[in-house]
């Protein structure tokens, strides 16, 4: 830690590290990709600490890792995407039941999949609100767009996910 | 808030802590009377609760100890990380490529040029079947053309 409160980029690393590696990992759904992308973020953390304001560091942390991420995206526009429907009410089902946050560790795989079906736009801000914990106004100033616009992805991909999990048979 | 004003998509800010007050209150008053409303409540409520209950990912072993190595220059950036990915794999590629060749160089026999005498093949078994007074063979040809008894 320096004397003005700001951590080194490895202090960073050691106690921050299973965060930034957890929200790289929910946001590409491969091992490979999320260690290319905390190491490209922890570059970024190297870089961006000395301008850094003392504050929510994992928030701070969030927004680095989601940018590099869609920088990435933007580059390479390398993962295809699974086409949804634009209306989920046509096809979500009934509820299955509060039990299912008790059986999401034994469906981890099934919602991460789940997830990495999910077209990038709706992706990112479910990761970033129900992963990272984000706040919207957060969510909106990392990727640049209204609150409104926020609400409506994030709610759309909270659809579309319980679609592909009910389609997969994950979920009743 | 007037109900025209209402969207569906409010129902996840609403899990969210994130609507005013008078929106907040205009969507408890939706629920009340909307059995649609309370069914999609409860499918993005349960949802969203596999998500958030998903376990942390750990990253493989030794990464850390890696990235956090004085002796090791890291972290790298993104592109030499795949650069040098993809490099070890052409090298892999190129090394399975080689072996291969040298494996069908080696291993494998070559296709033989002769041509095995089919003709003459033919009149002897046929001469020696018929010598055995097999029936069939009796009646097989040889190269002349002749049936040999």
């Amino acid at each position: 830690m320096t004397a003005d409160g700001v951590p080194t980029w490895e202090e960073v690393a050691r106690e921050h590290g299973r965060f930034l590696y957890n929200v790289a990992f929910r946001l590409t759904g491969e091992d490979e990709d999320a260690l290319d992308l905390v190491q490209e973020s922890l570059l970024r953390v190297r870089r961006g600490l000395e301008t850094y304001q003392p504050g929510s560091l994992e928030g701070w942390l969030a927004r680095i890792v989601t940018n590099v991420f869609l920088d990435e995206v933007r580059r390479k526009r390398r993962r295809p995407t699974q086409a949804l429907p634009d209306n989920p009410d046509l096809v979500v089902p009934p509820s299955a039941g509060a039990d299912e946050v008790a059986r999401a560790s034994g469906l981890s795989d099934e919602i991460q999949a789940a997830l990495a079906a999910l077209p990038d736009e709706f992706r990112v801000p479910v990761v970033m609100c129900d992963v990272a914990d984000r706040s919207y106004e957060d969510i909106a100033a990392t990727l640049g767009v209204p609150i409104g616009t926020v609400r409506s992805r994030l709610h759309r991909g909270r659809r579309m996910l319980r679609k592909v999990l009910v389609e997969s048979g994950a979920v009743g | 808030m007037s109900p025209s004003e209402l969207t569906e998509d409010m129902l996840s800010a609403y899990l969210d802590g994130e609507l005013t007050d008078s929106e907040r209150a205009a969507v408890d008053a939706q629920l009340a009377t909307s059995g649609e409303w309370r069914e999609v409540l409860s499918e993005v409520e349960a949802t969203r609760a596999l998500v958030r209950g998903l376990p942390v990912r750990e990253a493989p072993t030794g990464f850390w100890d890696a990235i956090l190595d004085p002796n090791i220059a890291a972290p790298i950036p993104i592109e030499s990380a795949r650069r040098r990915r993809a490099n070890r794999a052409l090298r892999w590629t190129a090394g399975v490529a080689a072996a291969a060749a040298i494996a069908a160089v080696v291993l494998v026999p070559g296709r033989s040029e002769s041509k095995p005498p089919v003709a003459s093949l033919v009149a002897t078994h046929a001469a020696r079947s018929s010598m055995s007074q097999e029936p069939i063979s009796q009646l097989a040809t040889v190269a002349s053309g002749r049936t040999l008894r």
